[in-house]
């Protein structure tokens, strides 16, 4: 197979450490072969991105691949594209068959499964200049104190959004939209004032998440990053506040069981007035929902302790044939100009240090597009991803998400609801 | 060539028979004369179905005696899978909501789509028009199927819109967020999703019962319903035992449209999880516990083969009386 | 009643073979029937209408509008000249079309032999065999889709379209109806054959199999929209983007970071054009077949 042949050359050649590229330097992080010197890169492997192969994307994915070719002649990456749904079962299936691709598009969460059974590369050991690549945040976020302390992917593009309010229902409902709440005290009163004038309006469309706890300010994991906390009285108090808002109906029955994409529909249904977005929402409610995007005003991030922001990044697989060509790869896809080219295109943001100096992420122009970007942008330098990743986004969001509902609905107490689903996650933490 | 003409048929049912009758399971068989030659025409069957299904469950049922995850093999831990599994609240909710769903969707599943059939029999082109459409259910993806629904039962959706223009009701009734109204919701895509399938099956057992049958009935003075009673029910007879089964395991097995009308969340608080939801839930994902789904899985498996050994069983009994 | 020689459809001249002789028609009993079907097709058939209509519906269109409106206010073409640029269609539909020729060729050859043995002949083992199948009825697809995988993959028959049809290639559940089917046969038609001296295979494949035509039917039906709708086992075994089969293929439409429902709906109507195309052409022979299935007199 060719694979085979050019892993021989790829092994021969490999013992020479890879080529500097233009920032940074890496020390051989050679496999089994073993001297380390600058030379050629050379082989193949694949690349699996996530839903980006489409007219928006594939012309970026294509010229950064054809660049890296003519940069390193030898080498091929096969570029393979995933749909949008069913992207965690693919994963398992290939993680379980050992056939996962060279380089693999993936958040925190799927990462540290992989990580926790072997199966992906702790670029930290295998790349240690890497690090000063990344902004410390995002690099921090691929850390994984709860395994070894390891780094388990290269950060690719961070996502975060302001706070999206309907000024229309505002006004509509005796609260001033000159006067957007952005503390969640703030959110509270006035969604109890929005209830109080319009029954069927509500201000909030779903019950809090795992993201939405660490911005209240409730500590996420121990130190350690081996047990789950959010049960303690800060997450209490958060919960507490919702019952008290349900009970006051400030809050429908459908938001127990909301998604994230129903808390967008409602809001393009103008029957929500707050959302919090990303840095595409704008996009997607010009396009899709035109009335409301006349009426809207944009706040910060509402957050008692950091706003929350997401973020991608490269594992390679640990059992690559040619992990110099897959590392460098990696890093060449998340460098400093090839993020900046992407956020440029999809309206997420890099991760790579220094980028988000760029004027284009600092300086305004008056169009509201503009302003998007540069409060956002801003907000970047605080946000924090909050999300941990040893916390299912399936399994154990579900628990969460069904415990609190069980909490409004009077069924338990606000402790024993995250009571439960802490012992949950922590029964699900172990792996072996 | 003598063949039997109908006339003898019915004339005279069941005395008539030939005199090699079956003999059991001798080699030379009345039914075949070789051996293996009955073997020969289910090994394809056995093969792919024996190969590609009955052997990875097999796998899946070892591995719930282990606590292995998605990715990682795991180690023996005998029953303990068993046990959590029987004191996790879900589990009560998932059985019960899926045992509900047995009871009341099997009647109808098993009545309605005969009716139906009866309905549409008759080669006229409208009748043909009319077949299609009501298969085209089945032809949606259950995806599609939720969404649709779930649009037109929300608060906000089309059918309550209707309710309250009719002033049949006053507020909007919540089909999608009550706990028994969902469930109700969930069996009512279930049926309206069936009608088509079902009653295709329907439609071929139907032109297997003999026309003179309905004949004799309407020469001695029966009207449409006495002739459904007396004739076509006992000609489908066989076939609503197939459908009672196989109904039976389908609403056991519920699953997408619980999980489309729900979201993916199983109701609020989760009170209206199926059994293959948990399933679904442990089994699937990166993070997937493969040996508490398996346990999940081995449970479901039995409770299956206690319904379907009932209905065997009474099916037996109908035959011989 | 004349009698008829077995597999002709019998005609007494004025009525095709078939339809009930309608004694005493009252027509309230006709309105009536033809009141249900109506109800039953605004049922049936409504939700489809409405995703036809979403996929109508261009961008100035507010798609949120409560109550829904049923008639685009901007009515375009474009979504599904979008779907049809995105997406490779017609390719797509090559290759489903593909997976469900195996599969239908695969359940209708395999389920009718293993029918036929289980329903016709007396071999020991029968009811081990029934067993088997019966119980792997109760399976749940999510627990051994992995298992599955892996077992294709050692076949080498990952990322082939033999492999997204393998799992299907014969089901349980098909075996179960030609089982039923053939022991509708009655008994004397086989005996016949046999005092004449046909053995096994030719009693199945001259005198059983032309009577259970219609089920024969059937199962190529519900193979064939089992393997088009497919999503999960596709998406797994498949990697290689030129393989893909309908369903797979379409969810790139799916955004990036958010959706366009019209641009989905359109979708969804395109998976459906060829399915229901095949069922509304094939249903007169479809339910021709089922009618002339059975024995006339």
């Amino acid at each position: 197979m060719r694979k085979k042949r050019y892993a021989a050359i790829a092994a021969g050649v490999a013992g020479v450490a890879m080529l500097v590229t233009a920032c940074g330097d890496s020390d051989g992080a050679s496999t089994d072969t073993s001297d380390s010197a600058s030379g050629e890169l050379s082989g193949e492997i694949s690349f699996q991105t996530w839903n980006l192969k489409n007219d928006k994307f594939t012309p970026y994915f294509e010229s950064l691949i054809d660049e890296f070719e003519s940069e390193h002649p030898g080498t091929t990456i096969n570029w393979v594209d995933q749909p949008a749904e069913g992207y965690q079962e693919k994963l398992s299936a290939d993680a379980a068959a050992g056939s996962l691709p060279d380089v693999v598009d993936m958040g925190p969460e799927a990462a540290y499964t992989l990580a926790q059974a072997g199966v992906i590369l702790d670029v930290a050991a295998a790349d240690p200049g890497a690090e000063d690549l990344y902004l410390p945040k995002a690099w921090e976020a691929m850390t994984f104190e709860g395994l070894d302390g390891g780094t388990y992917g290269y950060p690719w593009y961070l996502n975060t959004g302001p706070s999206f309010f309907n000024t229309q229902l505002f006004e509509e409902c005796g609260l001033d939209p000159a006067s957007l709440p952005t503390t969640y005290d703030e959110l509270f009163e006035q969604s109890k004032t929005l209830r109080e004038n319009c029954p069927d309006k509500a201000m909030i469309a779903r019950t809090p998440v795992i993201e939405n706890f660490g911005e209240y300010g409730v500590p996420l994991m121990n130190d350690e990053g081996t047990e789950f906390t959010y049960n303690d009285s800060k997450g209490v108090e958060l919960v507490e506040q919702f019952i008290e808002l349900y009970e006051g109906q400030g809050l429908t029955e459908e938001a127990l069981n909301n998604l994230q994409t129903n808390e967008v529909e409602e809001f393009k249904a103008g029957r929500v007035a707050y959302l919090p977005g990303s840095s595409y929402t704008l996009n997607d409610l010009k396009e899709t929902a035109p009335d409301i995007y006349d009426s809207i005003a944009m706040g910060p991030r509402i957050n008692n302790a950091a706003p929350n922001m997401y973020i991608e990044s490269l594992v390679v697989n640990a059992n690559t044939e040619n992990q110099e060509l897959a590392a460098e790869f990696a890093k060449y896809v998340t460098n400093s100009e090839n993020q900046f080219e992407f956020a440029k295109a999809a309206n997420v943001f890099p991760s790579s240090a220094g980028t988000l100096e760029d004027p284009y992420f600092t300086t305004e122009d008056g169009t509201p597009e503009t302003q998007v970007r540069v409060e956002t942008a801003q907000q970047v330098n605080e946000a924090v991803v909050w999300w941990p990743p040893a916390f299912s986004g399936a399994a154990d969001a579900e628990a969460l998400r069904e415990q609190v509902a069980l909490a409004l609905i009077g069924e338990k107490s606000a402790q024993e609801a995250l009571d439960a689903s802490v012992e949950y996650s922590n029964s699900r933490l172990s792996g072996n | 060539m003598a063949q039997p003409t109908v006339k003898d048929r019915v004339a005279a049912p069941v005395t008539s028979r030939p005199a090699r009758r079956a003999g059991r399971d001798g080699p030379a068989s009345s039914t075949h004369s070789l051996w293996f030659t009955p073997w020969l025409f289910v090994a394809p069957a056995i093969v792919v179905v024996g190969l590609l299904v009955v052997y990875p469950f097999i796998n899946t049922l070892v591995l719930s005696l282990t606590d292995s995850t998605m990715l990682q093999r795991g180690a023996f831990i005998g029953l303990a899978n068993f046990e959590r599994l029987f004191s996790d609240p879900r589990f009560a909710t998932a059985m019960l909501n899926s045992s509900a769903y047995v009871l009341c969707v099997v009647p109808l599943m098993v009545l309605l789509p005969l009716v139906l059939a009866v309905l549409v029999r008759g080669n006229t082109r409208i009748m043909g028009f009319f077949r299609t459409t009501f298969y085209l259910p089945v032809v949606m993806s259950a995806v599609v199927v939720g969404l649709v629904w779930t649009n037109l039962l929300g608060k906000q959706g089309l059918v309550n819109e209707l309710l309250q223009w009719l002033q049949v009701i006053a507020e909007p009734v919540p089909f999608l967020t009550d706990r028994w109204l969902l469930q109700f919701s969930a069996m009512f895509v279930t049926v309206w999703m069936g009608l088509g399938y079902y009653m295709v099956i329907y439609l071929a057992a139907l032109a297997n019962i003999d026309d003179t049958l309905y004949d004799a009935a309407s020469v001695d003075g029966a009207g449409v319903v006495r002739s459904f009673l007396n004739v076509t029910l006992p000609g489908v007879s066989n076939t609503m035992f197939l459908i009672g089964l196989l109904s039976s395991i389908a609403a056991f097995r519920v699953f997408s449209e619980v999980y489309v009308l729900t979201n993916g969340t199983g109701g609020i608080g989760g009170q209206n999880l199926t059994m293959t939801m948990l399933v679904q839930r442990e089994g699937t994902g990166l993070q997937a516990q493969t040996g508490y789904a398996g346990a999940i899985s081995l449970v479901m498996f039995v409770v299956l083969g206690a319904i379907i050994a009932v209905q065997l069983i009474v099916q037996n009994r109908q035959e011989k009386s | 009643m004349t009698s008829t020689t077995l597999g002709a459809p019998a005609s007494d001249g004025a009525r095709p073979a078939g339809t009930r002789r309608p004694r005493r028609r009252v027509p309230a009993a006709a309105v009536l029937q033809y009141l249900v079907l109506g109800a039953m097709f605004v049922l049936l058939a409504g939700p489809l209408v409405w995703q036809l209509s979403l996929s109508l519906k261009g961008p100035g269109d507010d798609l949120y509008a409560r109550p829904p409106r049923l008639f685009p206010s901007d009515p375009t073409l474009t979504n599904f000249v979008d779907v049809l640029d995105r997406v490779p269609v017609l390719h797509y539909v090559g290759n489903s079309l593909v997976v469900a020729g195996i599969v239908v060729i695969g359940n209708i050859v395999g389920a009718t032999l293993a029918g036929y043995a289980l329903a016709r002949l007396r071999f020991r083992g029968r009811k081990v065999v029934l067993g088997l199948l019966l119980s792997a009825m109760f399976v749940p697809v999510e627990t051994v889709i992995i298992s599955q995988f892996l077992l294709v993959r050692s076949m080498q028959l990952q990322n082939t379209l033999l492999g997204v049809a393998l799992p299907t290639l014969i089901t349980a559940l098909n075996v179960l109806l030609m089982r039923n089917a053939f022991a509708a046969i009655p008994k004397e038609l086989e005996e016949a054959a046999t005092i004449d001296g046909a053995n096994a295979w030719q009693r199945f494949l001259r005198v059983c199999a032309p009577q259970v035509k219609g089920v024969i039917t059937v199962v190529a039906i519900f193979s064939f929209v089992g393997a088009w709708n497919d999503f999960l086992w596709p998406l797994i075994v498949l990697s290689d983007d030129s393989q893909f089969t309908l369903t797979v293929g379409l969810n790139r439409l799916r955004g990036t970071f958010y959706d366009d429902p019209r641009l989905i709906a359109a979708g969804t109507i395109v998976a459906l054009v060829p399915i229901v195309a095949f069922f509304a052409l094939l249903q007169r022979y479809f339910f021709r077949g089922l009618e002339s299935g059975g024995l006339k007199g």
